[in-house]
């Protein structure tokens, strides 16, 4: 027999019958502490949403540690839900006034105020000396603070956070627990915005009283149902109850993170009792653990979609013919079903449900057509010339598999693609007559399509910035999403955005919604919630 | 002997210089560390502002120059991702990848060597079969595949030792017999080489026929001029101290040196691969340098052969 992953671990799975039950260990109070073995507990190394803008972020302590004043029901379909606010109201197009919610106690005891919320907007904690877009209609912030020595925010926190909130003038402190959000344009997406990572309010005494930024962003002081007992970067996250949380008392007495990088380590230690939960489980690996009856996969679709994306500067893809060819060649569903056992989708598109009255139900990814496709390229003259693809070792999920299926695909229809093998994002990205066909990802961090094909294809996103593609209609609509407060025309504007970068000058090509999958014992009650935030809040486990 | 032993620090300190300088221009030149930590979602502004920050928006060159002018300051540099200095975060990680080398290092020793020397002394017979299929084994299959075999028998299967970690001395067991059962392998097949090698020389035969006792002439005649090319083997061994449980450390999610070299590497957080590299590069050539002076005390006609060069 060979020795593989698979086999390795189907061994283990018949052997672990008898140990399935999990370890799970009680302490006082009868609430029980588990161990999750992740493949990364952070990319950055600090616990600030600002500075861990990441997926694995976001399962480890976005939703344990920090909360936001709009949430997001991560046990439903995502949708918008008090948080640390209890309602909000549009004064204007430009102002947004919530009512924060009272009695809400922060890790150190502290109720938090609007004085936080609006320390939480500030320079000295957000935005630095970045100004808003539009600055002359409003006068942002009086001043500069002059940052304290060590409290000085890493560079890349001001230009995430103002990413975020380009036109955030200032937050008003109406009373206690009253706020205003005032923008220095209109903008439909203030409450979107509300709702996005990175909007997570914190304790202003938390952040004074830490000595530098760096022992404040290893232990924030926040309002989540958890907070940070301890953490060495690249092996641990011990997180332990809040016990005064607003919304009850968490289930579990504490959560361990253990970073664990080999897929098969984690699932052994699953196996062998020594973790509650797995995480990141390839799909070809979920039929596996789930051949013991005593264990099961969950998790499913996720806030991202997998993308291929185009360089029209390429000499071979100067012609939207070309990438046309490349849209029509591909059978998307053969991928979901072949490489992801089903258990994602074909999505409608670069947009998602929870746009709500922005998506476009009846929008589809380009269909797949291969005569279509031989014929867009016969009138473009395509003649096979090379067309590089860059491509790096399974970043994503199944990444090498799909690109291969891909090239042949491809190569049905007439297409000469070369995979070349890379290392890292920076070679992916690096501007040459090579850059043709890469992979990518489009997140969509609030409900509203400015959030994901503005944000990365749009005239600031990454895709323009890099010289991969623009188009002049294209920029202008975008302009028009981000400052309009029209919805239908908005939503007009959004379907012909998505005619343009997926069927007439393709940008991109969506391929498939991205999913993870979490193994654990089935004698675990717990419910994986539509996204990468793995949700242990009151009322979502049992044992 | 002074000529011998300068000459040989100016080629460890060359040495290392080109092993650094192979690193810095090698790190650079494959990815820029801005996009990799900030990942490929993140906003140009931020790129930006993360390389202007961090001096990478200068020239090589000037890199380069500061770099080792601050060497020379003993500043090794800032690590990107952790904001605190390269070295401390490397001295931190030092003692977990010693607490599981230097126990595999004696497992190595103290396996390989008396098996090799038995099974030399014994040659052809079962046991020395034995020893070879063994240490053929040991060679042939790779630290991961060895890792996980013994995580499925005696984790998953037995349930007796703990799959991965650093919680508990419990935790440090298998990584320890994955690093020492590949070095012993390796040890035992060069001890058995150099003392058959040995055993064949006529000084043995004629120590033998002069009517010691074969015990004495194994110790006395055979181990020491045997000892040599294990030496050699063990100097190789002591030098990977620090970095030398890469592999082993990423299958046991053990917290040492190799797993932050892995990370560093992948985020091209530059000054701690370098920070690694250095300490790696001094430490292997400081071994070897060891080794080399060893041979002298060893052998006397190579302390001899010095002295007549110098």
């Amino acid at each position: 027999m060979l020795i593989t992953r698979r086999n390795t671990l189907r061994l283990g799975a018949a052997a672990a019958g008898s140990l399935a039950l999990p370890r799970l260990s009680l302490a006082q109070g009868n609430r029980p502490s588990i161990t999750i073995a992740v493949q990364k507990i952070v990319n950055s190394n600090t616990l600030d949403v600002l500075r861990e803008q990441s997926n694995v972020g976001e399962r480890v302590f976005f939703g344990s540690i920090w909360e936001s004043l709009i949430g997001r029901n991560l046990r439903d379909q995502l949708e918008a839900q008090p948080m640390l606010a209890t309602e909000w109201k549009r004064i204007d197009d430009q102002t947004v006034e919530l009512k924060l919610r009272e009695g809400v106690r922060f890790h150190n005891g502290d109720e938090m105020t609007a004085e936080d919320v609006a320390f939480t907007f500030s320079r000295e904690r957000m935005f630095g000396n970045t100004e808003p877009k539009n600055r002359s209609t409003i006068k942002a912030f009086e001043t500069i603070p002059t940052p304290r020595p060590g409290k000085e925010l890493p560079p890349e926190v001001p230009a995430v956070a103002r990413r975020a909130w380009p036109d955030l003038a200032r937050v008003d402190i109406i009373d206690k627990y009253t706020v205003r959000f005032i923008n220095a344009t209109p903008d439909v997406t203030l409450e979107g915005r509300l709702l996005r990572y990175g909007s997570d309010i914190m304790s202003r005494r938390g952040w004074e009283e830490s000595a530098s930024y760096l022992e404040w962003a290893r232990k924030p002081v926040t309002t989540g149902p958890y907070k940070v007992e301890r953490f060495t970067p690249d092996t641990e996250l011990l997180l332990v109850s809040h016990d005064d949380y607003w919304g009850g008392l968490p289930p579990l007495q504490s959560i361990r993170f253990v970073e664990v990088p080999e897929v098969a380590s984690r699932v052994n230690g699953l196996l062998s009792g020594e973790y509650d939960f797995a995480c990141d489980i390839p799909p070809d690996l979920i039929g596996e653990i789930e051949s013991n009856a005593s264990f099961e996969v969950q998790g499913g679709t996720i806030l991202n979609h997998r993308l291929t994306v185009f360089d029209k500067n390429h000499a071979q893809l100067v012609d939207p013919r070309v990438r046309r060819a490349l849209t029509h060649s591909i059978d998307r569903q053969a991928i979901v079903d072949s490489l992801w056992a089903g258990r994602t989708v074909v999505p409608a598109g670069l947009q998602w449900p929870y746009y709500d009255d922005m998506f476009h139900a009846d929008w589809t990814v380009p269909e797949f057509n291969p005569e279509l496709a031989a014929s867009l390229l016969k009138e473009a003259g395509y003649k096979g010339d090379p067309i590089p693809y860059r491509l790096l070792n399974n970043y994503y999920t199944n990444q090498v598999a799909t690109a291969q299926i891909l090239v042949e695909m491809w190569k049905a229809v007439g297409l000469n693609v070369q995979i070349e093998s890379k290392e890292n994002w920076a070679q992916i990205m690096e501007r040459g007559e090579t850059r043709a066909i890469r992979d990518w990802s489009n997140s969509a961090p609030f409900n509203d399509p400015v959030s994901s094909i503005v944000n990365q294809h749009g005239p600031n996103g990454q895709q323009q910035q890099i010289g991969e593609w623009t188009n002049a209609e294209m920029n202008e609509l975008c302009l028009f999403l981000e400052t309009s407060m029209d919805r239908p025309a908005r939503r007009k504007a959004f379907r012909r955005m998505l005619e343009i970068c997926e069927r007439e000058d393709p940008a991109f090509t969506v391929l498939h919604q991205n999913a993870t999958f979490t193994a654990k014992s089935k004698a675990i009650k717990w419910q994986a919630s539509p996204a990468f935030a793995m949700d242990f809040g009151p009322g979502n486990f049992a044992v | 002997m002074i000529r011998y032993i300068l000459t040989r620090f100016l080629r460890a300190f060359i040495t290392i210089v080109l092993v650094v300088t192979f690193a810095f221009v090698v790190l650079r030149l494959s990815g820029d560390p801005a996009t990799i930590i900030l990942g490929p979602e993140a906003p140009p502004e931020a790129i930006a502002a993360f390389r202007k920050s961090w001096g990478l928006d200068q020239p090589v060159l000037v890199q380069y120059i500061q770099y080792f002018a601050a060497i020379f300051q003993g500043d090794l540099g800032m690590s990107m991702r952790d904001g605190r200095p390269a070295l401390e975060l490397v001295m931190e990680r030092i003692p977990a990848t010693l607490a599981l080398t230097l126990p595999a290092l004696m497992l190595k020793l103290a396996m390989g060597v008396p098996a090799g020397v038995y099974a030399a002394l014994h040659q052809g017979t079962a046991f020395d079969r034995a020893v070879m299929v063994a240490a053929v084994m040991g060679f042939a299959v790779p630290s991961f595949v060895l890792a996980l075999g013994l995580v499925l028998v005696f984790a998953v299967n037995l349930g007796w030792l703990p799959s991965g970690g650093r919680d508990t001395i419990w935790h440090a067991i298998l990584p320890i017999v994955t690093l020492g059962l590949g070095g012993a392998a390796a040890l035992a097949r060069f001890t058995r080489s150099a003392m058959l090698e040995v055993l064949g020389q006529h000084y043995i035969r004629t120590a033998s026929s002069k009517g010691l006792a074969w015990a004495v002439v194994v110790r006395s005649h055979a181990l020491p001029n045997a000892a040599i090319p294990t030496v050699t083997l063990i100097g190789f061994l002591v030098g990977s101290l620090i970095a030398g449980a890469i592999v082993v450390e990423s299958v046991f999610s053990w917290p040492g040196v190799g797993r932050l070299m892995v990370v560093a590497v992948a985020n091209r957080d530059l000054a701690v691969v370098q920070c690694i590299l250095l300490l790696v590069a001094t430490t292997m050539v400081t071994s070897n340098l060891i080794v080399d002076f060893l041979y002298g005390a060893l052998d006397p006609r190579l302390r001899h052969g010095a002295r007549a060069n110098a």
